[in-house]
């Protein structure tokens, strides 16, 4: 046995060995199993609540995916205005990151769709996506202006100094190398968004958590209901890490050679 | 030494009289479901439902204690023993009665229908393919459930069903008809009526569910009801929650 080291690379695992052992291999197989095991074992509560959901499934799908596409449009507005020498610009972002911070996403939820409704009625699921990308935005403007804040200084100079103006500069030259140090902080967001997504449920959207719930209140079944939406959840967010470590090990593919 | 003697002592005559003491139940409440149970501006949880049990232990010899909980999940909570009976307006359904014991019923209920003063809807019918709200787990929402083609949403309180309804994103909300009475008449007297009271085969009742089996707690409980009931209490209590 090799004795390692606090802070030796060695104890971390590099992500292209493929370890048939890992942590995340554990958990996918064991989640899989499970909700395939539990529905045979007991058709009549594991198995109807797995057939009660789908379209849980799919509402919670379509609010994590407009909620992050809108999420990471006003995340990189922010972040430039974050960094921009434009006061007013700068000013704006930074009061929009300060008061979202702020306020805890579920009475966000609340204001938008109970406070707000009394002015502008939208449809449930049109503000919880309003709510959540509102929210993960000013998360995600953070996010960049660290990643955009990353690149050297001397990569904007030389950039500047071959003529390129100030947004080429941004858009050729920062932004394509900044990915790679945005890309993991924002997987990590997606992924949080789409767990916070359970949050919508409050708002009567029926989200994987509230076809849940009334699956639970009508069966009584409170445990096997909610080992089945947990399972569900943990089996989506297993994918999608396994999918964003994918694409961070893409990007970073000329820095490994 | 002596000093811990003595203490145990002084334990043990502090317990004595409270095995003589009044025996005292927690009931859980979702107090959300006004003039059935709710919470009033001085923080108290009041109500029909409330009166009528603190009525009832007080000519059974209990003692009531009452712990707010959120109705999704209030059967659950009963399941695994966190309180020994439930004061939430719960009607007693066949489904229900699988797993908890009811008391005698204490009150009669029907469900109403809960439109938009404007509106047209007076059957259940009439709101195919429209949204319907109720509170999760509620008769109200089975109502809604088996009803053809209606599009069921489920709120965690009745009150924020009501409030879809006022700014118009469903087209009914259907509840207990108390409940529906004191939303349509009282508080949003300007937006909402009762258009309409649900048919159903089966009167609908609401009960005190215990713990299966618990004996003891369902047999004061309905000691309690039957007085309640019989020396006329009941009718004042109606009188000063529900009115007509």
């Amino acid at each position: 046995m090799k004795k390692i080291d606090i802070g030796d690379g060695a104890a971390i695992p590099s992500p292209d060995d493929k370890q048939l052992l890992s942590a995340w291999w554990i958990a996918f197989v064991g989640t899989i199993a499970l909700l395939i095991a539990l529905p045979i074992y007991d058709p009549d509560t594991y198995g109807a609540v797995l057939a009660f959901i789908p379209d849980g499934i799919q509402v919670t799908f379509e609010v994590t995916i407009l909620s992050i596409a809108l999420a990471l449009i006003i995340g990189l507005i922010t972040g430039l205005g974050r960094i921009s020498e434009n006061r007013i610009f700068n000013l704006l972002a930074s009061l929009y990151v300060e008061v979202v911070r702020g306020i805890p996403l579920l009475v966000q939820l609340f204001y938008i769709y109970f406070a707000l409704g009394r002015i502008v009625q939208v449809p449930d699921i049109v503000a919880a996506v309003i709510a959540m990308s509102f929210c993960y935005g000013a998360y995600m403007g953070e996010v960049f202006r660290a990643g955009i804040m990353s690149i050297d200084f001397g990569q904007s100079e030389a950039a500047l100094a071959q003529g390129f103006n100030k947004a080429q500069t941004m858009r050729y030259v920062i932004l394509p190398q900044a990915w790679r140090t945005i890309l993991p902080p924002v997987g990590n967001e997606f992924i949080a968004l789409l767990k916070d997504t359970s949050l919508v449920s409050i708002l009567a959207v029926a989200d994987i958590l509230r076809r849940g719930r009334e699956y639970a209140a009508s069966s009584f079944d409170y445990f096997e209901t909610y080992t089945i939406i947990a399972l569900v959840y943990l089996l989506i967010t297993l994918i999608l890490s396994k999918l964003l470590a994918h694409m961070e090990q893409r990007l970073n593919y000329y820095e490994k050679r | 030494m002596v000093k811990k003697i003595l203490l145990l002592l002084l334990l043990l005559v502090a317990m004595v009289p409270s095995a003589y003491a009044q025996r005292t139940i927690l009931f859980a409440t979702d107090a959300t479901w006004p003039p059935m149970e709710f919470v009033d501006n001085n923080k108290q949880v009041v109500g029909y439902s409330i009166d009528f049990l603190k009525a009832a232990a007080k000519e059974a010899g209990f003692k009531v204690e009452f712990k707010n909980t959120a109705w999704d999940g209030i059967f659950s909570g009963l399941l695994t023993g966190k309180y020994d009976a439930i004061c939430s307006s719960v009607s007693i359904t066949k489904k229900r009665q699988k797993k908890m014991d009811f008391s005698e019923p204490y009150f009669e209920v029907r469900q109403a229908l809960v439109v938009a003063k404007d509106s047209n809807y007076t059957r259940l019918v009439d709101l195919k393919g429209k949204k319907v709200g109720a509170q999760i787990g509620t008769t109200g929402y089975f109502t809604i459930k088996k009803a053809d083609g209606a599009i069921a949403k489920s709120y965690d309180e009745v009150g924020l069903a009501m409030e879809d309804l006022k700014v118009g994103r469903i087209d009914a909300v259907i509840c207990d008809d108390p409940v529906a009475a004191n939303f349509a008449m009282i508080k949003y007297h300007n937006d909402l009526k009762i258009s309409a009271i649900v048919k159903t085969d089966k009167t609908e009742y609401y009960g005190f569910p215990v713990v299966k089996g618990n004996h003891e707690v369902l047999d004061l409980i309905n000691k309690g009801i039957v007085a309640v009931k019989t020396k006329g209490i009941a009718k004042k209590l109606k009188e000063k929650w529900i009115g007509k």
